[in-house]
């Protein structure tokens, strides 16, 4: 198997090392033994001595959030998504991608998404690009999968008097490099959103798996990024400190399902919590900031979806358990996975809809 | 087996536990080949296959579990139960095939009881999530080995687990309440509901520690303790091992302490040095004492009096509150030994009569006989009467043989002579890690005639003998 030599040595580390299982979303959910790092890793491991064939392991490869959580957890600094997304890429290349991710992918090259959907005729007039210096960048998951963000990322930044734009591009690459990992298909979805991005002066992005992309594997790429990038969070403590958004403050409670891109992958500070703040309480649950255990995955939910809605139980369940009454996310994946799932004892917003409520 | 009758089989077990439940895929079986045992490792490493199950099935509780025993016994198929995977004895490898049983579904938190001050859960609950659980309502479990967020609950049961605050809190056989058992032949039973009585043997303790060769534990009740107000550390230095378990002993007549650590000299210059910087010789020890503050204070003036008088050089708190905070990054990739050396922890326990000549024993066995192994111990788990040795051996790369078959017999040969010596002096096979495959042609030579006992409960309770073949030396 043609991987590097880091990913290799990555496998070899993680496989026989059992530290970090219990803290996968994944596998907490199905309780399968081979949704561990340690599991993907003796799979890889056996591919590299010929022991086994690729083919038995696609699945498991693909039963990989890539939330990082094993990679936070690790004491040594090992990182299981090196492997996974190297693999990934090699059964791309070899063709061997199960068929339900090649039914993503041929959705995304017919349809130019992997979901094969149309955006919802309720924003089509939305994404229609002004004249403006900021572009407010929301992403794939949210234009195909979450219209309702879109609507209210709008009237947020109405409100406060932005002068901004959407645009009909909303592919940063996130999804096809989530699928197929470094690939030329994915590094011309990246170049093309970076030239989008590059006409303007500043560029809210709204999702912040996409704001991982464009900050760490962008620059890794050598794809360059002239206008100023500020993630969604950011940009909206901003405008409440500023002035521009006046919001008002009560004792009500709420629970920041954080995101693992911001607290894991950029150097979030916190900015989820400190808009919660402006207008209510922060109620922590288990498992939050770094530890952030994931919620949902639109992706996944394509081809697992009995699995997705198991992990937004388990992460609903802990908030139960935690006596929280409101949960607020901060990426499409996690509010559209949470939101289809959710209980009546458990409220979930997105952290726009929290604001909203409170202007 | 044919493929008519395998899958005859496979539709039988998913009728048991669900299709999707139920597992023939190389990657599952692969994946439950493995375990943390060196042999494994080293086999899958060296490129070799190890014996894999011919299914795999995940029973969600009691119920479905009855179902596949009555399978097994009927085609009289093994049986392998598999927690984590996490064991370092080879108990949940699938040596003779058949079914391997994942109790990881079984991973329900039924019931946090602060009334009776314990958490029901499955067996296949990871015992860290038992802990979170504990943690939610404001306990602990106090139950934290170095696997914690690797095993479940089950695992350490079968196992006799043990962990780093055990000198107050106790083993794993004393943090358990109640257990739900599926004997092999289907029958679901539960030990008695409270864990000290005179109604007959104690059924916990029968099948605690009997590595699934008697049955599946799919439930249990767990004890959970109140959060200790504080938790003090103490570093201190003794001259030689012998003052440290003389100064010990004298502590454990007066208080428990939750952690009590001695390190060998060799320990001491090799792990301690290098983790948390202490660059003297002699034995280092690392003791925490906790609960109510003015206790604390009162157990606090006695151990330092204690081991004052055993010529103990104070070395403050500094070491000890290191020592919590990376306890278990001592077993990350990187930190721990690991393949291509070759290295094994030979644990054992005795009476303070015993365990200074035990040490001394193994180590020159070890040494003289294997000049290539470097032997280092530490002492961490004690009670009034006596304490724990954690010997390790450690091969490096460049003596290990590159034939996995001479690896192998390199492997066994230490351990027949570690374990022997053990025994020969008063110890026992093993203290905390279990048995499984790796030791179990040693348990005759420790029990001789008592040994009829375990084997007359293996032959009342699994006729068929389906119950992980080969373990336990049963």
């Amino acid at each position: 198997m043609n991987i590097t030599e880091k990913a290799k040595k990555i496998a070899d580390s993680c496989r026989f090392c059992w530290m970090c299982r219990h803290i996968c979303p994944i596998g907490n959910a199905t309780g399968l033994e081979r949704n561990t790092a340690r599991a993907r890793a003796l799979g890889v491991s056996l591919v590299v001595r010929n022991a086994t064939k690729i083919d038995e392991i696609a699945d498991n490869i693909y039963e990989c959030a890539l939330c990082g959580a094993c990679t936070n957890n690790c004491m040594t600094g090992w990182d299981p998504k090196v492997f996974v997304r190297e693999t990934r890429a090699q059964l791309a290349l070899e063709n061997k991608l199960p068929t339900y991710i090649t039914k993503l992918i041929e959705n995304y090259i017919n349809c130019g998404n992997i979901y094969g959907d149309d955006v919802c005729d309720c924003i089509k007039d939305d994404l229609t690009e002004k004249s403006a210096d900021t572009l407010v960048f929301m992403g794939e998951d949210a234009v195909i999968k979450s219209p309702n963000s879109v609507k209210n990322v709008k009237s947020l930044l109405t409100k406060a008097g932005v002068n901004f734009t959407f645009n009909q591009n909303n592919d940063a690459g996130s999804s096809i490099y989530f699928l197929t990992g470094k690939t030329n298909e994915t590094l011309e979805t990246a170049k093309k959103a970076a030239t989008l991005m590059n006409k303007y002066k500043t560029v809210v992005v709204y999702d912040p798996v996409d704001l991982s992309m464009i900050l760490h594997e962008y620059k890794e790429w050598g794809i360059e990024i002239k206008a100023k990038i500020i993630g969604f969070n950011e940009y909206v403590l901003g405008l409440i400190e500023s002035g521009a958004l006046k919001v008002n403050k009560s004792n009500a409670e709420y629970t920041l399902q954080d995101n693992f891109a911001y607290a894991r992958e950029l150097d979030d500070l916190n900015y989820g919590r400190k808009l919660i703040e402006k207008v209510g309480v922060v109620k922590d649950v288990l498992l939050i900031r770094k530890e952030a255990n994931l919620a949902g995955n639109l992706i996944m939910n394509e081809y697992m979806p009995e699995v997705i809605k198991a992990v937004a139980l388990n992460r609903l369940e802990e908030a139960r358990r935690m006596g929280c009454k409101v949960i607020v996310t901060e990426n499409p994946a996690e509010y559209e996975i949470l939101k289809s799932n959710k209980q009546d004892d458990v409220r979930v917003i997105s952290i726009e809809e929290m604001i909203l409520e409170n202007i | 087996m044919n493929d008519f009758l395998f899958t005859q089989i496979l539709t039988e077990l998913e009728d048991a536990v669900g299709r999707e439940n139920c597992s023939v895929k190389e990657i599952d079986k692969v994946t439950h080949s493995v375990d943390y045992f060196w042999l494994s490792r080293m086999w899958a490493d060296r490129g070799r296959k190890m014996p894999e199950a011919d299914f795999i099935v995940s029973p969600k509780d009691a119920q479905e579990t009855s179902k596949v025993m009555k399978i097994a016994n009927y085609y009289k198929l093994p049986v392998t139960t598999w927690g984590g995977g996490g064991g370092t004895q080879g108990g949940a490898i699938p040596v003779c095939g058949g079914i391997l049983l994942d109790t990881k579904r079984m991973n329900k938190i039924y019931e946090v009881n602060t009334d009776s001050m314990y958490i029901e859960c499955g067996a296949g609950a990871i015992y860290k999530h038992v802990e979170w659980a504990a943690n939610e309502k404001g306990y602990a479990t106090m139950h934290y080995p170095s696997s914690l967020t690797c095993s479940t609950v089950g695992g350490f049961l079968a196992h006799r687990g043990i962990g780093v605050v055990s000198t107050k809190y106790g083993k794993i056989d004393d943090m358990v309440l109640q257990m739900e058992v599926v004997l092999p032949n289907g029958d679901i039973i539960n030990t008695s509901s409270a864990p000290k009585h005179a109604a007959g043997p104690d059924l916990n303790q029968i099948f605690i520690g009997s590595e699934g060769t008697l049955g599946v534990i799919t439930k249990a009740q767990m004890r959970i303790y109140e959060q200790p107000e504080v938790r003090r550390f103490r570093g201190f230095l003794f001259k030689d091992m012998s003052s440290a378990f003389k100064a010990s002993k004298e502590i454990l007549q007066k208080f428990k302490p939750s952690v009590m650590r001695l390190y060998d000299e060799a320990e001491t210059v090799s792990l301690i040095k290098k983790i948390v910087g202490v660059a003297k010789p002699g034995a280092f020890m690392n003791i925490a004492y906790e609960g109510v503050k003015e206790i604390v204070d009162v157990e606090e003036k006695i151990l330092l009096e204690t081991f004052n008088k055993y010529g103990a050089e104070d070395l403050g708190s500094e070491y000890g509150e290191k020592w919590w905070k990376e306890k278990i990054t001592f077993f990350y990739p990187g930190h721990m030994m690991d393949l291509p050396q070759m290295f094994g922890t030979m644990d054992t326990i005795a009476p303070y009569d015993k365990i200074e000549k035990i040490y001394y024993e193994m180590k020159k066995a070890v040494e003289t006989n294997f000049p290539q192994a470097k032997f280092i111990a530490h002492f961490s788990h004690w009670y009034e009467w006596g304490c724990m040795i954690y010997d390790r051996f450690i091969i490096d790369e460049k003596d290990v043989p590159k034939d996995p078959v001479e690896a192998m017999r390199l492997h066994n040969a230490m351990w027949n002579l570690g374990v022997r010596t053990a025994i020969a002096n008063g110890g026992v096979v093993n203290d905390h890690h279990g048995v499984g495959f790796k030791l179990g042609r040693l348990m005759k030579e420790q029990y001789g005639p008592a040994m009829q006992v375990f084997e007359g409960l293996k032959k009342s309770l699994d006729p068929n003998g389906i119950m992980n073949p080969f373990k336990l030396g049963l």
